[in-house]
C-alpha cells in the first residue's frame, strides 16, 4: 500500500499534473482578482446609497466616562494587540493572552457642531447599542450629514410645530423650500449665466474695437455707443434678476428646524441648508429601496457640493460624454482611412510594415506622453497661435491657449487611433475577396466598391473600434490632467449661450473626479463612499462598452463564416 | 491594360471620385506615420534647447564720460543702465541710444557701493568720510494711451540721514524682514550694527552694535546666507566664518585657507544665495567653495573646479542663478555654471577695469573699460543648469555633505538650487516596472498557457474576454483601490500577505495531490475546468490567511511585523510602497501580456502538438518542449509590450506610491517614476523654463523606451507570423 502510494506520487509528479495545476492557479488568481475587484467596487459603491440604520451607542470613553455616540456603523476591523498598543499606547486593561481587539468606524456626522465626523470605537467598550426610531439623518448643503432628533419646526424664529406634528410639517415646508431652490437655480444657471456671458462678450467687443485701428472715428464712436447701450440694458436685466433672486433667497430662509444631537445640544438648521431628511430606523425595506433609488438619481443628476465630496457627479458625467463624443468625431475618419489604406490600397511592402510599426507604437506610447505632447503642441503651440490670430481681444487671458475641451478631445483622438485602425482592419480582412471582385466585375470603380460595398460590410467592426476607443478614452485620466480636466468647472461646456458648444472651456471627468476626490480632498473618510460610487459607475460604463464591442465582433465573425469557406 | 483603358473611359465624376479617394486614403495611411513622427519631433524640438550652448555677443559701447566708475547695474527690462562714480555722481542712461536720462550727485566722494543683499536694485553707498546711506533705484512704468514710458529715479530707502560708521576697510549690508544689518571692518576690528524694525521712510536710530577684535586684519567682509553668517576674507585667500546669532552676537565658526602658499587669489565673489564662494587663482583655476556640515561641524570645502586658459581677473555672479561670468587676463569672457559644471561659452572682450555687472535676467553684461567707456555684451544663456552630468550623475549641491542623486525641481526660496537629477526617477520607473513584472509575468504567462492549451473551450470563450476586459479597466480605478484600499489593508495585515505567499502554493500542491485520489471518471469530466476549481481554494487560502493574520503576527513577528522588518531586516515601511505597486500595476499588466501570449500559444499549429503526443510525450512535456518553444517569440513580444505598459503607467503609480524620489530597492518603500513626475509637475512648470523642458525630456525618454520595446515586439511578432505561415 505504502509502496503503491509512493510510486503514484512519483508518477503524479513526473506527469506534470502539478504544473498544470499551478498554471490553472494562475488563471484562477486572475479570475479571482477581477471578480474580487469588481465585487469590491460594486459592494462599496452600491452600499453608499443605502439608508443604513443609525445606532445609538452608549460608549465608555477613554476616561471611563460614559458617552452617547450616534451615527452609522460603517465598517469594523480586527487589530492585533500590538497594533492596539500602537494606536492607544496602553493595553493594560486586557488579559495578557488576549490577541485581538475589534473596532468600528462610526460616521457620527455633525461635522460643524461636534467634530470629527468619523470615529473609531472599540467594541469591548460598547455598553449598549440601540436603534431609536426617532433618530433622523439630515443631509445638508454644507458640513455633511447631521444626525439627531427633530424636535421643532420654526417659522421666522417662532415654533409652529412640535411633538407628533413635527415631521409632516417639516416635510411640507421642505418641499416648499425645494421649489424655491429650483427657481433660484434656474435664475442662477439661466439668466445670470447668460448675462455674465453677454457682458463678457461686450467687453471683448470693446477691446476688439480698441485694437482695430482701421476704423474711422465716427464708426468707432457709433460702435462704442451701441456697446454701451447693450451693456446698460444688460445691467438693467441684471438688477432685475438680482432683485428677484434676493426675494427668493429671503423666502427660502423663512423656515428652520431644531434638532437635538447626541451631545444634548440643540442644533438650529435653516431649511435652506437641508437637502433631505429621513428616519432610517423606522423605514420599511420598501421605503429604503425607494430612498435608495432617489439617492442614486440625485447622485447622477446633481452638481457636486462640499469640494466634490458630496452631492452628485452630473457635470463629470456630462463632461466625459461630451469629450468622448467629440473625440469619436475626430478619431473615426483618421482611423478608418488608415485601415482602408493598409488593407485595400497599399501594396504590401516595407512602407506598410512601417505603418504597422507606427500603429503599434502609437498604441504602446504611454498615455502621459500624449498628455505632454497635447499640452505642448495643441495647447501652447496651436492654441497660443490661435489666440494671437483670432482672440487678441481677450489677451493676455488665453482663450484656446489654455487646456480645454477641444484639446483634450484631440489628444485622446490621437491616443485612440490605433484602436480604431486595428479593429477596422480586422473587419476588412474578414470580407471575402469574392465580394470585392464581384463589385469590380460589375463595373464599379475601386472607390465605389469601397464606399458602397466594403465599408458598409465592415461598418460593425468600425463601430466596434469606435466603441473600444470610447471605452479607452472614458477611462483615461493621465493625459487629461494636462490638457483640460479640472476638479470643478464653473460652467458646462454646452449651454444656452451662442455658440452653445464652448470648445475652449475646461470640463470635469469621471476618472479625474475619482483621483481628485480620493486623493486631493481633505476629508478622505467622508469622500470615500462617493469615490467608490463614481468608480462603480465608470466601471459599469466601460464594461458595458466593451461587452457591446465583443458582442458586435462575435456577430461579425459568424456573419462571413459561410462565405469564406 | 484593358482595365485601365476602361477606367479612362469612365465619366468624369466617377473617375474624379476614384482618384481623389485613392489620394485621400494614401494620405490617411501616411498620417499615422506623420502622427508618430510629429510626437517625436515635437518633443525633440522642445527638448533641444537645453543641450544648446550659450553665446556672448558684442553690444553697444557707451561713452558716458564717467571719471572713475565704482558700481554698475541695469534695470529689469535692460532699458536703463545705472552707474555710480567715485566723485559721487550717479547717472541713469538709456541703453538704447546711450544718452543720459537722469543725473544726480551725492556731493561727496564715494569710497564704495555695494548691492544690498538679498534685495535687488538696492545699493549701500559709503563715502570716503565714512558716511553710509541706502538707496533704491526705481523705474516706474506709465502709459499714455498705448505709449509705454519708463522713468528712473534713485530714492532713499530710509531717510536722507547719512549714518556715520567711520573710516572702514570694507563693509556689507543685509536687509530683510525689517532688520538692517551693517557689518564693517576697520583694521583688526569687526563691527556689526543692527537696526530692528527698520521701516522705509523713517530715520534709522539706536542700532544694537557689537564689536569684536580679530586676530588679524581682513580685507573684505560679506554676509552669508540669510545674513546668518559673515565671511571675512583676506586678499591672500584666508577665510574666516563668523556666526551671527539672533541677538546679533558674533561667534567664530571656521577658518580656512582658500589657496596654497604658492598660489595667489585673483578674484573672489559669492554666488546667489551666498552659500557658495567662487575663487579664481593665478593657476587659471576657478574653485567653488561652500560650507558643508560634516563631522567637525561646519567646514568650507572646495566642491568643484573649472580650468580656464587664462587667470580670471573678474568674476561676475548672475543675480538670479548660480552661474557667473569670468573675465580672464587673456581678454576672454567665459560663462560658467556651477551645478552643471559647464563652461558654456567664451568670447573675446575688451579689457576690463573697474566694475562689471550682469542684468537681472542674465541677458546682458556690462564691463567698465579703462578709457571710461562701458561696454555691453548680449548673453544668450537659457539653460545653463542642465548638462549630462547634472541630469544623470551625482551632483554636489550646496549645503549637502556629499554629491547625491536628487530630484527637487522647485522650492519657495528664490536662491534655491534646482536639483534635476533624472537618475532617481529612472530608478523609480524601473523599480515600479520590475515589481509589477515580477508579479505579472509568471501569472500572465502561466495563465495563458493553461487557457490556450488545457482549458475547456466553453470556459475559454468566457475567460479570455473576461481577462481582456480587465485590460480596459481604467487605471485610475486600480490606482484608487491600490492607494485607498489595498495599501492600508496590506499595512494592517502584512503578516497575512506574507502568509498568502506561502499558503497559496501549498494549497495548490495539496489540491493537486488530492485530485489524484478522485475517481478517473470524475477527473476526466472535470478536465479543462481546473482554472475554475482552484478559485474557491484560492479564496479559502486568502480568507484563512487574513483571519489567521493577527495570530501569526504575534507568533512570527512579535506582534508587529512592520517593526520586525525595521529592526530585524532593516527595512523601512511606507504605507504606499513597491509591494502595493507590484500588485496593482501587475494587475494592469497581466491582461496585456496574457492576451498576446495566449494568442501566440493558441496559434501553435495543432499538427505539431499532435505529433508530439503521438510520439508518447505527456501533455506537460509537449507543452514545454514543443508549444512554449514554438510560441516563445510571441511570449517574448507579449512581455515586451507588458513592460512598455508598466514603464509608462501613470495613475496607479501616482496614487499608490508616496511619489518620493528615493533610490532604494526595498519593496516596502515608495518611488517616483517619470510618468508620475510629469503628471505632478508639468501643470505647474513655467513654459519654456529648464524645468519644463526637462519634463519634456523625461516624456521623450518614456517615448523612446516604449518605442524600442514595441518595435522589437512587433518585429518579433511579424517574424513569428511568417514562421507559422510556413508550418
Amino acid at each position: 500500500m505504502l509502496h503503491m502510494e509512493k510510486t503514484s506520487v512519483r508518477s503524479w509528479f513526473s506527469s506534470g499534473e502539478l504544473w498544470i495545476w499551478i498554471n490553472a492557479a494562475a488563471v484562477g488568481i486572475s479570475i479571482a482578482a477581477v471578480g474580487g475587484l469588481l465585487a469590491l467596487i460594486a459592494v462599496r459603491g452600491l452600499a453608499h446609497f443605502w439608508p443604513s440604520d443609525i445606532a445609538e451607542i452608549r460608549y465608555l470613553a477613554a476616561n471611563d466616562q460614559e458617552t452617547i455616540v450616534v451615527g452609522e456603523m460603517i465598517e469594523s476591523e480586527t487589530l492585533s494587540m500590538a497594533q492596539y498598543r500602537d494606536s492607544t499606547g496602553d493595553a493594560s486593561e486586557f488579559p495578557a493572552d488576549q490577541e485581538i481587539v475589534r473596532r468600528w468606524l462610526i460616521k457620527t456626522g455633525n461635522r460643524r457642531e461636534d467634530p470629527p465626523d468619523f470615529e473609531w470605537l472599540y467594541e469591548y467598550r460598547f455598553q449598549a447599542v440601540a436603534h431609536p426610531e426617532s433618530l433622523a439623518v439630515f443631509e445638508r448643503m454644507e458640513w455633511g450629514n447631521a444626525y439627531g432628533e427633530l424636535i421643532a419646526v420654526l417659522e421666522d424664529g417662532e415654533v409652529v410645530a412640535g411633538g407628533e406634528a413635527v415631521w409632516p410639517e417639516f416635510r411640507a415646508r421642505l418641499s416648499r423650500v425645494e421649489e424655491i431652490r429650483d427657481q433660484i437655480g434656474e435664475i442662477e444657471r439661466g439668466e445670470f449665466n447668460a448675462i455674465n456671458y453677454e457682458l463678457e462678450q461686450l467687453r471683448l467687443d470693446r477691446r476688439r474695437l480698441e485694437l482695430n485701428d482701421r476704423l474711422s472715428q465716427a464708426a468707432r464712436s457709433s460702435e462704442e455707443a451701441s456697446i454701451t447701450e447693450a451693456e446698460e440694458a444688460l445691467q438693467m436685466r441684471y438688477l432685475r434678476a438680482e432683485a428677484e433672486l434676493r426675494a427668493l433667497i429671503d423666502q427660502r430662509a423663512r423656515d428652520s428646524i431644531e434638532v437635538e444631537i447626541s451631545n444634548g445640544a440643540i442644533l438650529r438648521l435653516n431649511l435652506a441648508e437641508v437637502v433631505r431628511a429621513w428616519q432610517p430606523n423606522q423605514m420599511s425595506v420598501a421605503e429604503k429601496i425607494g430612498h435608495y433609488g432617489t439617492s442614486v438619481w440625485l447622485f447622477l443628476s446633481e452638481d457636486p457640493r462640499e469640494a466634490n465630496t458630496e452631492g452628485g457627479i452630473f457635470p463629470a458625467i456630462f463632461g466625459t460624454v461630451l469629450m468622448v463624443l467629440l473625440m469619436s468625431v475626430l478619431v473615426t475618419p483618421l482611423g478608418v482611412i488608415a485601415a482602408v489604406y493598409l488593407r485595400e490600397y497599399a501594396r504590401q511592402g516595407p512602407f506598410v510594415r512601417l505603418i504597422r510599426i507606427a500603429v503599434n507604437n502609437l498604441a504602446g506610447v504611454p498615455s502621459i506622453v500624449y498628455g505632454v505632447f497635447g499640452l505642448g503642441f495643441f495647447v501652447y503651440f496651436i492654441g497660443g497661435n490661435l489666440d494671437q490670430l483670432f482672440f487678441e481681444a481677450a489677451l493676455p487671458a488665453p482663450t484656446f491657449g489654455t487646456p480645454g475641451l477641444v484639446w483634450a478631445s484631440l489628444t485622446l483622438a490621437l491616443l485612440t487611433v490605433p484602436v480604431v485602425v486595428v479593429s477596422t482592419e480586422e473587419g476588412l480582412t474578414r470580407i471575402p475577396r469574392s465580394i470585392r471582385e464581384g463589385s469590380l466585375a460589375l463595373g464599379a470603380t475601386k472607390a465605389e466598391t469601397l464606399f458602397k460595398v466594403v465599408l458598409p460590410i465592415a461598418s460593425p467592426s468600425i463601430l466596434t473600434g469606435i466603441i473600444l476607443a470610447v471605452a479607452r478614452a472614458a477611462g483615461e485620466v493621465a493625459p487629461l490632467m494636462l490638457v483640460g480636466v479640472v476638479k470643478l468647472a464653473p460652467t458646462l461646456p454646452l449651454d444656452g449661450n451662442f455658440p452653445y458648444l464652448h470648445l475652449e472651456r475646461k470640463f470635469m471627468h469621471l476618472g479625474f473626479h475619482i483621483y481628485d476626490v480620493g486623493f486631493q480632498s481633505p476629508n478622505v473618510d467622508a469622500a470615500r463612499p462617493l469615490v467608490y460610487a463614481t468608480a462603480l459607475l465608470l466601471v459599469l460604463i466601460i464594461i458595458a462598452l466593451n461587452l457591446t464591442a465583443i458582442m458586435l465582433r462575435t456577430r461579425l465573425e459568424n456573419r462571413y463564416r459561410g462565405v469564406e469557406s | 491594360m484593358k482595365a485601365k483603358a476602361e477606367l479612362h473611359a469612365l465619366p468624369g465624376r466617377r473617375r474624379w471620385v476614384n482618384t481623389i479617394t485613392q489620394y485621400v486614403v494614401a494620405l490617411g495611411g501616411g498620417a499615422v506615420i506623420a502622427a508618430i513622427a510629429l510626437i517625436f519631433f515635437y518633443l525633440l524640438w522642445v527638448v533641444m534647447p537645453i543641450f544648446g550652448g550659450a553665446s556672448i555677443e558684442d553690444g553697444a559701447v557707451y561713452e558716458l564720460d564717467v571719471e572713475a566708475p565704482v558700481f554698475l547695474d541695469v534695470n529689469e527690462s535692460d532699458e536703463i543702465g545705472l552707474v555710480f562714480d567715485a566723485t559721487g555722481e550717479v547717472r541713469f542712461w538709456d541703453m538704447a541710444d546711450g544718452t543720459t536720462r537722469h543725473q544726480l550727485s551725492f556731493e561727496r566722494p564715494i569710497q564704495s557701493v555695494k548691492a544690498i543683499y538679498p534685495r535687488s536694485a538696492s545699493y549701500a553707498v559709503l563715502t570716503t568720510e565714512g558716511e553710509l546711506n541706502l538707496f533704491e533705484a526705481r523705474y516706474p512704468i506709465s502709459f499714455a494711451g498705448d505709449e509705454r514710458s519708463i522713468g528712473s529715479d534713485l530714492a532713499y530707502i530710509f531717510s536722507d540721514q547719512w549714518l556715520e560708521i567711520g573710516e572702514v576697510d570694507d563693509f556689507d549690508v543685509h536687509l530683510a524682514n525689517s532688520t538692517l544689518s551693517i557689518a564693517y571692518l576697520s583694521g583688526w576690528t569687526l563691527t556689526l550694527d543692527r537696526y530692528r524694525d527698520a521701516e522705509p521712510d523713517f530715520d534709522l536710530e539706536f542700532p544694537r552694535s557689537r564689536e569684536i577684535e580679530l586676530d588679524r586684519a581682513f580685507d573684505r567682509v560679506m554676509f552669508g546666507p540669510r545674513g546668518q553668517w559673515l565671511y571675512l576674507l583676506t586678499d591672500s585667500g584666508d577665510v574666516a566664518i563668523y556666526e551671527v546669532t539672533r541677538s546679533g552676537r558674533l561667534n567664530p565658526l571656521h577658518q580656512r585657507q582658500l589657496v596654497q602658499e604658492t598660489t595667489e587669489l585673483t578674484a573672489l565673489e559669492p554666488l546667489l544665495g551666498r552659500y557658495s564662494l567662487i575663487a579664481a587663482d593665478d593657476q587659471q583655476q576657478i574653485t567653488q567653495w561652500f560650507v558643508v556640515r560634516g563631522e567637525f561641524g561646519l567646514t568650507l570645502e572646495p566642491v568643484r573646479q573649472f580650468q580656464l586658459d587664462g587667470e580670471a581677473t573678474h568674476l561676475v555672479p548672475e543675480p538670479r542663478r548660480k552661474g557667473f561670468a569670468a573675465l580672464d587676463s587673456g581678454g576672454q569672457a567665459h560663462l560658467l555654471y556651477t551645478t552643471s559644471e559647464r563652461v558654456l561659452t567664451s568670447h573675446r572682450v575688451r579689457e576690463a577695469s573697474g566694475p562689471t555687472a550682469i542684468s537681472p535676467r542674465s541677458d546682458l553684461m556690462l564691463i567698465a573699460q579703462p578709457d571710461g567707456t562701458i561696454a555691453s555684451y548680449h548673453l544668450e544663456n537659457e539653460h545653463p543648469e542642465i548638462s549630462m552630468s547634472a541630469l544623470w550623475s551625482k551632483v554636489w549641491y550646496e549645503g549637502y555633505p556629499d554629491p547625491v542623486y536628487s530630484w527637487q525641481s522647485s522650492s519657495a526660496d528664490n536662491d534655491f538650487e534646482a536639483k534635476f537629477s533624472l537618475t532617481p526617477l529612472l530608478f523609480g520607473t524601473l523599480k515600479a516596472a520590475f515589481y509589477a513584472m515580477l508579479f505579472a509575468v509568471p501569472i500572465a504567462i502561466m495563465g495563458a498557457l493553461y487557457t490556450a492549451y488545457f482549458m475547456a473551450p466553453v470556459m475559454r470563450r468566457i475567460v479570455k474576454p473576461g481577462i481582456e476586459i480587465m485590460a480596459a479597466l481604467p487605471t485610475v480605478i486600480l490606482g484608487f483601490l491600490a492607494g485607498l484600499w489595498l495599501a492600508p489593508l496590506i499595512e494592517a495585515n502584512l503578516s497575512a500577505v506574507i502568509t498568502i505567499m506561502l499558503a497559496l502554493p501549498a494549497a495548490i500542491v495539496f489540491l493537486s495531490l488530492a485530485w489524484q485520489w478522485l475517481p478517473d471518471k470524475v477527473r476526466q469530466s472535470m478536465d479543462g475546468w481546473y482554472g475554475l476549481i482552484v478559485v474557491p481554494v484560492i479564496v479559502l487560502a486568502v480568507v484563512s490567511a487574513f483571519s489567521l493574520g493577527p495570530t501569526l503576527e504575534d507568533i512570527f513577528f512579535g506582534g508587529d511585523s512592520r517593526n520586525w522588518f525595521l529592526t530585524v531586516m532593516g527595512l523601512d515601511y511606507d504605507q504606499r510602497n513597491a509591494l502595493v505597486i507590484g500588485l496593482a500595476m501587475g494587475l494592469a499588466v497581466i491582461p496585456v501580456i496574457f492576451s498576446i501570449a495566449e494568442d501566440a500559444i493558441y496559434g501553435v499549429p495543432t499538427h505539431l502538438i499532435n505529433g508530439s503526443l503521438a510520439l508518447g510525450a505527456t501533455r506537460w512535456q509537449t507543452l514545454i518542449r514543443v508549444v512554449i518553444l514554438t510560441a516563445s517569440p510571441g511570449i517574448f513580444s507579449a512581455v515586451m509590450i507588458g513592460l512598455g505598459r508598466a514603464v509608462g503607467e501613470t495613475m496607479i503609480v501616482l496614487m499608490a506610491t508616496g511619489n518620493t524620489p528615493v533610490m532604494d530597492w526595498n519593496i516596502f518603500q515608495g518611488m517616483r517614476t517619470f510618468a508620475a513626475n510629469i503628471a505632478v509637475e508639468l501643470p505647474e512648470a513655467e513654459v519654456d523654463s529648464s524645468h519644463y523642458r526637462i519634463l519634456f525630456l523625461t516624456a521623450m525618454v518614456l517615448f523612446m523606451i516604449t518605442f524600442v520595446f514595441n518595435t522589437v515586439a512587433e518585429v518579433v511578432r511579424q517574424r513569428l507570423r511568417s514562421r507559422y505561415g510556413s508550418l
